[in-house]
């Protein structure tokens, strides 16, 4: 909300020494946010008010005149314009050379097709007063010529733009910011004069005939009315449009510019009807029919719900409530007289409607924040004197109103041992009561406080001592240092989840983050099970849940190709979602959310091409391999690998991971078909391990192991097997033949070709023979390896290469 | 006999001295000292010689072996001593050829800056606390005080969850806005005393220059019998200054959250213009950090603790703004391109 510091000052006089900026900060530090400040004459030092002398037509331009001026100095000022709207006689304003206008513009002694100019006469929108740039702004008559204009238009003001918390509605309005300074510098609050007797219990109908009927009660909280007959529509004056224009509010005729005054003042939103267009004279608040139409002010006609709130004359829709008027009802320029409307409505229903029909106004703004019920006389009066002095009219007889059902104020506690338990600090009971009278507060007896209708935020003791707290300042609260309960640690996920991470840094990859959604073709792609949708998606690429990390890390390596790397290797460890079947009324976690480590590798292995190492690619082994070393860092016991398939990977080149009886993850080359949908390159190679089962297998105990202190005897041995023996067959029958003497086989080579048969293949491998307890003689080492020869040729069908 | 082992002495002191590398010296030692040299085939000879002259000629034997095996030990030094200097000279290394690199992986900025505040906290106590992304309706909004078609609810925009796949009981479901439901079910899941810091991605409908769609908070919760602002200003204030240094001043000012009573935002002084005045501050000096507050009496109840019987604050924080503050860097959403050349950075 924008707020004038001249307006302000109406109701509490700051002392001058108090700069803009100190007030300000003052406000901010006690919750209301000043987020902008701008002192609106600026730019306007070297602009004055300027009476036309004579317009003449600019010799060598069609569209331009040259104008003489009379600035209160001097003789009449040559100026060359564009603008038509004036005449002689006119008071318009004057930048005179040397002028930096605030648009940036610099004012200096120019020649314009052949003929001299000295200044420049301006738009509104040139010195930056509103938006119109039609023509030069026409100044009042009364201005005084010479006098700089800033002056002349009371622009030499502040303009704040405030942050209001959704828990403040009075604070949407001049004076309840004006409450707050006064709390704040303890100064006197002063509230406009609406001098208009009103009989304690206002009746329901006007003597002229007027009624009011509310046939919805628990949406209408209180409806006033009044009648101001005899005006003439005219434009405001400068005072108000300039106080109306610095809050950022066009100014249209006096009539509507009342009730926006009044909206801004009070913070009560008001309409005007014109009288003659309410020939049924009954102003009924109903709720709407469905279907039913009404055309509103912006001219979009509203098809209604039976959830909307109308106000109505007789039986024909004027307005909806607390949103918008109605085209019909509007005041013209032929309005001679107005029933003014000021009423309450439920700040949850105006919201609905609000919402409903994509209309957010000042009006529903505040009506959704709640407006102070017993304010309703006060800015009734106000609006209708201010408009019975603007208009030249009168005001014809009391207000009426229908008030179903007058609430009794809420008293809450105050405890100053509740304070200081709270806040940590001690208050002065008298300190307290000033800043809670200030506020508005009124003390009931000891210790309690009754609270101010414009409150509707304060219901708790804690809401009180808020208040308390944020006037005195949290600046005074002392900082005490932290407290120990007992020493914290990481919990184990956290901590397996940081080993990881450290870990794969270690091995090359770089950590990503990608957004937890993704786009249904891709979870389809992967072939995994339905994923948890959103109803209102930013699009239609991220209108579900992830089910895999792989499509944001597919994503990256498309991303880094594209960017003319040669390799990426990058790993991201976040949740997948599913949805699962709930059980009603119970607070478990909806869906099932799976913690996961998932890794890709695409390109050159070093990185970069490079002289020490020949140019080798990623491929399934490093990625097993990563995998492999992963889980041996993490000492997970019984680590296996199964063939698989599976929709992401190569059906050739995937497999399982397993830790014992539990499959853990998953690793392989990706499926060509997902790399061509992903645009992505064909040699990405992926893992996946999910971090809850890792976290179960693995330990952060060293694996001991007895260190012999006998020297152990190496042995090479060459076969030659059949191509489908797989490498785990062999090394299993090794262990299994050679126990207990066999300590460790280590595969080194892999040979095909010429002599090898194309059916066969050779593997070589280095086997280590030991015992803890003594060294090993020459024979017995060859007994067994002569055995594992054997074995290996029965079982396997393989033979020894020579 | 005698003579004779004097002779070899002679004739291996001649060689040894020419000898002037290892092998030729090895060479020499296994002429004269070796199972079948020299010096073993003349005492072999002994046996035939009657046992004085054999007692004699053996002391000679041996006087004649220490001084060959002296002869070839200095001769061995100086020869080694040589061979190690002449391979010193030589050819050097270019030494400027690029080393064999390690390929190194990155931390993401974001995790980076998360796990640290993470450990400033765990630090003073907190323990680390985890809770759904996809969240029920209830918690994320009304056991937080949000009430239904309050305006509060506008302050953060949601991604609702459709029913589908959740069977016949869906409740209402959101991504969470915040990691504020985390503190209920932590409340939940254990009596008081309570100190817990709650990391996590959250998620809200936005998408520009400052806004992304994801991101993540950082909760923090403490509640005892007598936890009060102060401890709250105490606790922020150590973590901005573990953090952000020593020397950055903080300035807690008034605001609203519907969790949290009386409710504060916490700034610090602009890390960017140390306070003068930059774009990044908004000419303020200040940047918001953090949203804090004592934990509504409310909230107490929906959690089942007793608001008469405990206090506590709260605090969140945007990870992603923290990072950037840190870092220096401009675009928010640069952190979730994963650009492989970004990564690199850090």
């Amino acid at each position: 909300m924008k707020v004038s510091l001249k307006w302000l000052s109406d109701y509490v006089h700051v002392p001058a020494e108090l700069k803009a900026e100190a007030l300000a900060e003052r406000l901010t530090l006690a919750g209301l946010e000043v987020e902008g400040l701008s002192h609106t004459g600026a730019g306007l030092e070297a602009v004055v008010v300027a009476q036309v002398v004579s317009v003449e037509k600019h010799p060598n331009a069609e569209k331009l005149s040259v104008v003489k001026v009379d600035c209160g100095e001097g003789g009449p000022l040559q100026i060359v314009c564009g603008a038509r709207n004036f005449k002689s006689g006119d008071k318009v304003p004057l930048a005179k050379e040397g002028a930096k206008l605030p648009n940036g513009m610099h004012i200096s002694r120019a020649v314009v097709r052949g003929v001299e100019s000295f200044g420049m006469l301006c738009s509104a929108k040139e010195l930056g007063l509103s938006e119109d740039a039609e023509g030069l702004l026409l100044l009042e008559e009364a201005l005084k010529v010479g006098e700089p204009l800033a002056k002349a238009l009371e622009l030499d003001d502040v303009v704040l733009e405030v942050n209001i918390t959704p828990d403040r509605p009075d604070a949407l309005s001049h004076l309840g910011i004006a409450r707050d300074i006064s709390a704040l510098l303890s100064l006197p609050l002063q509230l406009p004069e609406a001098p208009c007797a009103t009989p304690p219990q206002a009746s329901a109908s006007h003597p002229s005939g007027f009624g009011i009927e509310i046939a919805a009660k628990e949406r209408c909280l209180r409806y006033a009315a009044c009648l101001v007959e005899g005006l003439t529509v005219a434009p405001s004056p400068q005072w108000m449009r300039r106080r109306l224009a610095a809050c950022g509010i066009r100014a249209i005729n006096n009539l509507v510019d009342v009730t926006n005054y009044v909206l801004l003042e009070y913070g009560q939103p008001l309409h005007a009807f014109d009288v003659d267009k309410l020939p049924a004279k009954r102003m009924v608040v109903r709720l709407a029919r469905e279907g039913e139409v009404l055309t509103t002010l912006d001219e979009k006609a509203r098809v209604l719900s039976a959830e909307d709130l109308l106000i109505c004359d007789g039986e024909r829709p004027l307005a909806l409530a607390g949103v918008m008027g109605g085209k019909d009802s509007e005041v013209s320029a032929q309005t001679r007289k107005v029933l003014l409307e000021c009423a309450v409505f439920s700040p949850v229903h105006t919201r609905k409607t609000a919402k409903r029909h994509g209309l957010q106004t000042e009006s529903s703004h505040r009506f959704e924040r709640g407006v102070d019920i017993s304010q309703v006389h006060m800015a009734l009066k106000r609006a209708a004197k201010l408009l019975a002095q603007l208009g030249g009219g009168e005001i014809a007889g009391d207000i009426f109103e229908v008030y179903p059902e007058e609430k009794p104020q809420r008293v809450l506690p105050w405890r100053a041992s509740k304070f200081r338990q709270v806040v940590g600090h001690e208050v002065e009971e008298a300190e307290a009561a000033r800043i809670l009278s200030a506020l508005g507060f009124q003390k009931q007896g000891e210790g309690a406080y009754e609270v101010p209708s414009s409150r509707s935020d304060i219901l708790h003791e804690e809401d009180l001592i808020a208040e308390v707290a944020r006037i005195m300042g949290y600046a005074h609260i002392p900082s005490l240092p932290p407290r120990m309960l007992r020493p914290a640690q990481l919990p184990e996920a956290l901590f397996w989840e940081r080993k990881i991470r450290q870990l794969l840094c270690g091995m090359g990859l770089s950590e990503v983050l990608n957004y937890s959604f993704a786009q249904p073709s891709h979870v389809a792609l992967l072939g995994e099970k339905a994923p948890v949708i959103l109803q209102n998606p930013m699009s239609e690429e991220m209108s579900v849940l992830r089910t895999s990390l792989f499509p944001g890390l597919l994503h990256n390596i498309g991303r880094a190709k594209r960017h003319q790397a040669e390799s990426a290797a990058l790993f991201e460890v976040g949740r997948s979602y599913f949805p699962r079947a709930h059980s009603g009324g119970s607070g478990a976690p909806p869906a099932l959310e799976r913690h996961e480590v998932a890794g890709a590798l695409w390109g050159l292995r070093t990185g970069k091409r490079t002289w020490t190492a020949a140019e080798e690619s990623y491929g399934f082994f490093d990625m097993k391999g990563m995998v492999e070393s992963l889980l041996k860092a993490l000492k997970v016991e019984g680590v296996r690998f199964e063939p698989l398939e599976e929709a992401a990977y190569h059906p050739r080149a995937s497999a399982s991971v397993w830790a014992g009886e539990e499959r853990i993850g998953s690793l392989g080359e990706v499926h060509p078909r997902v790399a061509k949908h992903m645009d992505v390159p064909s040699n990405v190679f992926l893992f996946q391990l999910e971090l809850e089962k890792l976290k179960l297998c693995a330990s952060k105990q060293p694996r001991k192991c007895a260190l012999s202190e006998h020297p152990s005897v190496l042995r090479d041995l060459a076969v030659v097997l059949p191509r489908a023996c797989s490498h785990e067959r062999v090394v299993e029958l090794m262990y299994k033949t050679g126990a207990p003497l066999l300590e460790e086989v280590q595969l080194f080579d892999i040979y095909l070709g010429k002599p090898i048969a194309e059916t066969h293949k050779s593997f070589a491998f280095a086997l280590r023979y030991s015992d803890p307890n003594r060294t090993l003689a020459d024979g017995e080492v060859n007994e067994v390896h002569e055995r594992i020869v054997e074995e290996i040729s029965t079982v396997l069908g393989g033979k020894r290469r020579i | 006999m005698q003579n004779h082992f004097q002779t070899l002495l002679e004739q291996a002191k001649e060689e040894i001295e020419a000898g002037d590398s290892p092998a030729q010296l090895e060479a020499l030692r296994v002429k004269y000292l070796g199972k079948k040299g020299a010096l073993s085939q003349g005492l072999s000879q002994m046996g035939k010689l009657p046992h004085e002259e054999r007692k004699k000629i053996g002391a000679v034997a041996n006087q004649v072996k220490a001084a060959v095996e002296a002869l070839l030990e200095r001769a061995m030094q100086r020869a080694e001593e040589a061979a190690l200097k002449a391979s010193l000279k030589g050819p050097k290394l270019d030494i400027s050829l690029p080393g064999r690199l390690c390929r190194q992986g990155h931390r993401h900025p974001v995790s980076q800056t998360m796990d640290d505040i993470v450990d400033i906290f765990v630090g003073m106590g907190f323990e680390v606390a985890d809770g759904p992304e996809v969240e029920l309706g209830w918690y994320n909004f009304e056991a937080l005080n949000f009430l239904e078609n309050h305006p509060a609810r506008d302050m953060q925009d949601s991604f609702y969850v459709s029913p589908e796949g959740f069977g016949e009981n869906a409740p209402p479901m959101v991504l969470r806005t915040h990691t504020s439901p985390v503190q209920i079910r932590a409340m939940q899941a254990s009596p008081p005393p309570l100190r817990a810091i709650m990391p996590g991605r959250v998620y809200r409908r936005d998408f520009d220059i400052t806004h992304t769609p994801m991101f993540h908070q950082v909760e923090g919760l403490f509640v005892d019998t007598h936890v009060s602002m102060a401890d709250l200003k105490g606790t922020l204030n150590a973590f901005v200054r573990a953090f952000f240094g020593e020397s950055v001043k903080t300035r807690f000012r008034a605001s609203y959250f519907p969790f949290t009573e009386p409710s504060a935002e916490v700034d610090i002084g602009c890390v960017i213009c140390q306070g003068t005045g930059c774009r990044v501050c908004k000419m303020s000096g200040w940047l918001e950090i953090l949203g804090a507050g004592m934990v509504h009496p409310n909230v107490f109840s929906a959690s089942g603790y007793n608001p008469q019987e405990v206090t506590g604050f709260a605090f969140g924080m945007g990870i992603e703004r923290t990072a950037m503050l840190r870092y220096g860097l401009g675009d928010l959403r640069a952190l979730f391109e994963n650009d492989v050349r970004f990564l690199a950075q850090f």
